[in-house]
């Protein structure tokens, strides 16, 4: 009995059922394999101490219980357990991977810069460059927005890496990322062909300013909100003209919600109608560069009671062509992929689930 | 209904759980104050292994910034997505009408009541043997599904 169970296992760890998961955390064993990238005078500044968010964690937990490692370590900080917990269990094609270095929250742009790359070199030699045989790991170039001429440089330091196939930054910032000092970032993505993708968790942390009036209370309050931190960068992107500068440039929005895209395309082109002249540079419906630039992923997917109001914002969004599924382990508010979206149409599934992230990213 | 041995009572002490698979379901058994309470190992809303949740007490409030803490230890809470489930009857606290997860009734049974087949009927479990082997005055977790 137990050979054909192990049998079993092994076809379905095979088995690929044609899902792209955009959004999962992978996290080092331990600070000191940070510290190990890192040269003085940061390494020695580096701790468990500078390390920890520590403003707005979950009260309960932040990650799913089930997904501490077998030896107790780290949830996904085991690439060999989080193949076999997510991509087997589920047949996920490719994980696209997001660390959360949480940079953008430090005043000293210089000590950001350094996490990051510290961040870019452990993600690379775990995850990327080794314990990835079958190339199901694709990573993430973490870049600290403090200093845009640095977090370009960390850009070049890794372009044309086979397994980096994106960059990314905190959403939680100084100010609106549509703004031109903030170009010379989205300028080296574009040269590369790599989307740049804005992930939430450090609004009003650290230097950062809130995404709400003043500071939300409870966790519940922020984390409800955050969609509002990843709509304002939208907007930005578009009144700032980002898309008419860098016109091959990609955008992600991971995790900042999906469901306030169709009230937000409507408003924007319907701004733009009279206001076109204070924004000169943005030449066309704002709906249609979000339509051409911008993806968004799914996760946390929101649930209405009754599963078709889902399926009509689905429409509204155009989520056939933008939304790509995402489950973000091992995160406690994690979507299956089984379980989270209500039954759909194959094609829309199938744009959902992979064809949208695949051409993104280039995969196969 | 069948019944199962699925532990002896000192294996399980207050505030601790045991988690075991019978008739191809995952149950798990809770121990709160003494007695005994069994809820099926699979949270109704994601599927996630709810019984290998954090055990917390249920926080309420008459009014804003007042808060109460009750029943401790009788509250489960889903490891991946911390819903609130009632160890005692399985009932869910965010959508009570809908949502609850399958309970069963776990209870006591004295060891010398489990050797005479014509009093209880039982089918085998993982404890069944040691009904027999081990001392009869010993309580034994009998679970009924």
């Amino acid at each position: 009995m137990a050979k054909i169970e192990e049998q079993k296992a092994m076809e379905t760890g095979k088995k690929l059922n044609g899902i792209i998961d955009c959004d999962v955390h992978p996290h080092p064993k331990s600070y000191q394999v940070i510290q190990s990238y890192m040269s003085e005078p940061w390494k020695s500044r580096f701790n468990a101490q500078t390390g920890l968010r520590g403003m707005y964690d979950n009260p309960i937990h932040v990650n799913r219980l089930d997904s501490v490692t077998p030896d107790g370590g780290y949830p996904c900080s085991d690439p060999e357990f989080t193949r076999k917990q997510l991509l087997d269990e589920y047949g996920i094609n490719y994980a696209i991977l997001l660390p959360r270095a949480f940079v953008s929250r430090y005043s000293n742009p210089d000590f950001a810069a350094a996490i990051a790359a510290a961040f870019n070199d452990w993600l690379a030699a775990d995850w990327l460059d080794n314990n990835n045989d079958d190339g199901r790991y694709k990573g993430s170039i973490t870049v600290a927005p403090q200093n845009p001429q640095a977090a370009a440089r960390e850009i070049e330091r890794w372009a044309g890496h086979p397994h980096f196939v994106q960059v990314m930054m905190d959403s939680g910032s100084t100010a609106p990322y549509g703004q031109q000092q903030f170009h010379p970032i989205y300028e080296a993505c574009e040269k590369h062909g790599l989307p740049i993708a804005f992930h939430p968790g450090t609004e009003g942390v650290g230097i950062n300013q809130s995404h709400v009036a003043g500071y939300p209370t409870t966790y519940m309050e922020w984390h409800t909100c955050l969609p509002l931190s990843a709509q304002a960068h939208l907007v930005s992107f578009i009144t700032e003209g980002v898309f008419e500068k860098f016109p091959r440039l990609k955008l992600v929005m991971v995790e900042g919600g999906s469901a306030w895209l169709p009230s937000l395309l409507w408003r924007l082109d319907s701004e733009w109608k009279p206001l076109r002249e204070e924004v000169p540079w943005v030449k066309k419906r704002p709906s249609e560069y979000i339509k051409e630039h911008v993806r968004l992923t799914s996760q946390p997917i929101e649930s209405p009671d009754d599963p078709k109001h889902l399926l009509m914002n689905f429409e509204m969004m155009d989520a056939k062509n933008i939304l790509m599924f995402s489950t973000d382990y091992p995160h406690w508010d994690f979507d299956s992929p089984t379980r989270s979206f209500p039954k759909m149409p194959e094609d829309l599934k199938r744009r959902i689930f992979f064809e949208n992230a695949k051409e993104l990213y280039n995969l196969e | 209904m069948q019944k199962y041995v699925v532990a002896t009572a000192d294996e399980i002490p207050p505030g601790q759980r045991k988690i075991i698979k019978i008739a191809g379901k995952s149950i798990g058994i809770f121990n709160i104050n003494g007695e005994f309470f069994a809820i099926r190992n699979r949270c109704p809303h994601g599927g996630a292994p709810l019984c290998e949740g954090v055990l917390s007490g249920f926080v309420q409030s008459p009014v804003p910034g007042e808060y109460t803490y009750t029943r401790k230890g009788e509250i489960i809470r889903c490891p991946w997505h911390q819903w609130e489930f009632d160890v005692k009857t399985g009932q869910s606290w965010v959508d009570p009408v809908k949502t609850r997860v399958r309970s069963y009734e776990a209870k006591i049974e004295q060891g010398c009541s489990l050797v005479n087949p014509a009093e209880i009927e039982l089918e085998k479990g993982p404890f069944a043997a040691e009904t027999f082997s081990v001392s009869l005055d010993k309580d034994y977790v009998v679970l009924e599904i």
